[in-house]
């Protein structure tokens, strides 16, 4: 049973890789909800369920959970922000986004580890899979960024707003219930660590963002907002990938996997 | 004197565009962002200067080393400048239009990401009152039936018994303690603490950290006694937050805000 679990993994993987080879050669399918990424979710969604099932705690621990939820969040937060034919375009930049983090996972040790007592509360599956979930919409909020400054188009604009808003909103739960967690694991709801500082980075950076849109155009530069407000949506995503890997990898923090 | 006066309220007008702007919030944003990833690299450059940052309250360790050492900790200096303009811009961003309001020049239905503003100052506010007024005691060590001063407190810890469940691989599955807290020699609280389940008594919880044996074969146990005089107020301020935020979502509720 535990080996045969990770079949799904792979069968999910070879759906995103699937999208991802048909959409960079031009290939689009019917809709997202007919194409092998959806089918991948489906595959994704049974696999991450028959672990937590296995391994009794929520599949979050560790960097080969971690990224295969990441890659998890960024498909579902596509499927939910990129629904209509004028956000199509997005699709090819979304299904790498997806497939990278989940061939990651694949290079990982995969075996289930034992929780460490800490990690052991309802807080920690609430803390992780917002913020998780936050982190996909904001790596649609690269996709559809990269889109808009592209081609342009209201709608993905809007969407774009949407993912910025969205992940804003999931990541600021989720660092309510990781406040809440700290304060009854470790003493504080606040530690000074480095994984601590680029949370609330990622928190100032997206409110700020989520006010760009309400700053007035500057006279003769009448769309200049706009591209910045969607090339500051891009670039967050940078910032989301510094505060989930790059502190993990390149700073030390006892806040990491 | 009148054109001093005219001056004087242009100055004043100046002064309050500049903090109710959204642009004065953008710059923030960034300088908290930039101050914050330097200060996340310069932790690890010093270990010495900062690794005992959470073994006391903020404002006293502030107190100590920031001023004592103040090019390493610029950063910091940065982040608390950052912060308070963030503060005083979303109040004042909020006191005019909660003036609008009532003039009957603009509806309640913008009132939303006014309510997210007065919940983020509610917990800047209590953070402050918790990083002056709290209190961090650290590695109070009892051996089983054994006691050990609560720092300042007043109180003795006893550690009545302990218990430990180690998996075959040698690590740690669960672990608790049956501690009794006395003034004098008047048992005041007495609970088991464990991973997530701290013992609270007037304000402070004691958390436990480690575990050993001593050298003549005895379990003991580290405690960590922490107050955070604003962690109320901040979980108060951060569920308002979360509420207002998954209200704004509803696309009818954020129109005009």
């Amino acid at each position: 049973m535990e080996g045969a679990h990770l079949i799904l993994f792979w069968l999910a993987l070879a759906a995103y890789g699937a999208e991802a080879g048909f959409r960079l050669v031009g290939v689009a399918p019917a809709s997202a909800w007919r194409s092998p990424l959806f089918a991948g979710v489906l595959l994704h969604a049974a696999f991450l369920g028959m672990r937590w099932g296995l391994s009794g705690h929520a599949p979050m621990a560790g960097l080969f959970e971690s990224l295969t939820v990441f890659s998890f969040s960024c498909a579902v937060a596509g499927l939910i922000l990129c629904r209509s034919e004028e956000t199509a375009a997005a699709w090819k930049p979304i299904s790498v986004l997806v497939l990278l983090p989940q061939a990651g996972a694949a290079l990982i040790d995969k075996r289930m580890t034992p929780l460490y007592p800490a990690l052991d509360t309802p807080w920690f599956a609430s803390h992780v899979g917002l913020s998780f979930l936050g982190y996909g919409f904001f790596a649609a909020g690269l996709a559809l960024g990269i889109v808009y400054l592209r081609d342009g188009g209201d709608v993905v604009y809007r969407a774009a707003g949407r993912s910025a808003l969205y992940g804003f909103s999931a990541f600021s739960a989720g660092m309510v219930c990781g406040g809440i967690w700290a304060y009854y694991a470790w003493g504080s709801y606040w530690i000074w660590t480095p994984k601590e500082i680029w949370s609330v980075i990622v928190w100032i950076y997206f409110a700020t963002l989520t006010h760009l849109k309400f700053i007035p155009s500057q006279e003769g530069w009448p769309g200049w907002t706009k591209r910045l407000e969607m090339g500051a949506t891009a670039a967050g995503y940078g910032v989301v990938l510094l505060t989930f890997l790059g502190v993990s990898l390149l700073l030390r923090s006892s806040h990491s996997f | 004197m009148i054109g001093w006066g005219i001056k004087g309220k242009s100055v004043l007008r100046q002064l309050w565009r500049f903090l109710t702007s959204l642009k004065t919030s953008a710059w923030a944003g960034l300088f908290f962002c930039v101050a914050g990833a330097v200060g996340s690299v310069v932790m690890g450059r010093y270990p010495e200067l900062f690794a005992d940052m959470d073994a006391q309250v903020f404002a006293g360790w502030f107190a100590r080393k920031g001023f004592a050492d103040p090019a390493p900790t610029l950063w910091l200096y940065g982040l608390l400048l950052a912060t308070a303009l963030f503060a005083v811009n979303a109040a004042c961003c909020t006191f005019e239009r909660l003036a609008q309001i009532f003039r009957g020049t603009a509806t309640m239905r913008r009132l939303l990401p006014h309510v997210m503003h007065l919940a983020f100052l509610g917990v800047v506010l209590s953070h402050l009152v918790s990083a002056v007024y709290g209190d961090r005691i650290p590695g109070v060590a009892v051996p089983q039936g054994g006691f050990a001063p609560v720092g300042g407190t007043g109180w003795v810890l006893r550690l009545d018994r302990f218990d430990a469940v180690m998996a075959p691989e040698g690590y740690p599955i669960d672990f608790s303690a049956t501690v009794t807290l006395f003034r004098d020699t008047t048992p005041v609280a007495r609970g088991v603490v464990r991973t997530n389940e701290p013992l609270f008594h007037e304000g402070y919880g004691i958390y436990i950290k480690n575990f050993g044996t001593t050298p003549w074969g005895a379990p003991y146990a580290v405690f960590d006694a922490n107050r955070d005089p604003g962690a109320t107020a901040i979980l108060a301020a951060s569920l308002l937050f979360t509420a207002a935020n998954l209200l704004y979502l509803f696309p009818s509720r954020r129109a005009d805000a």
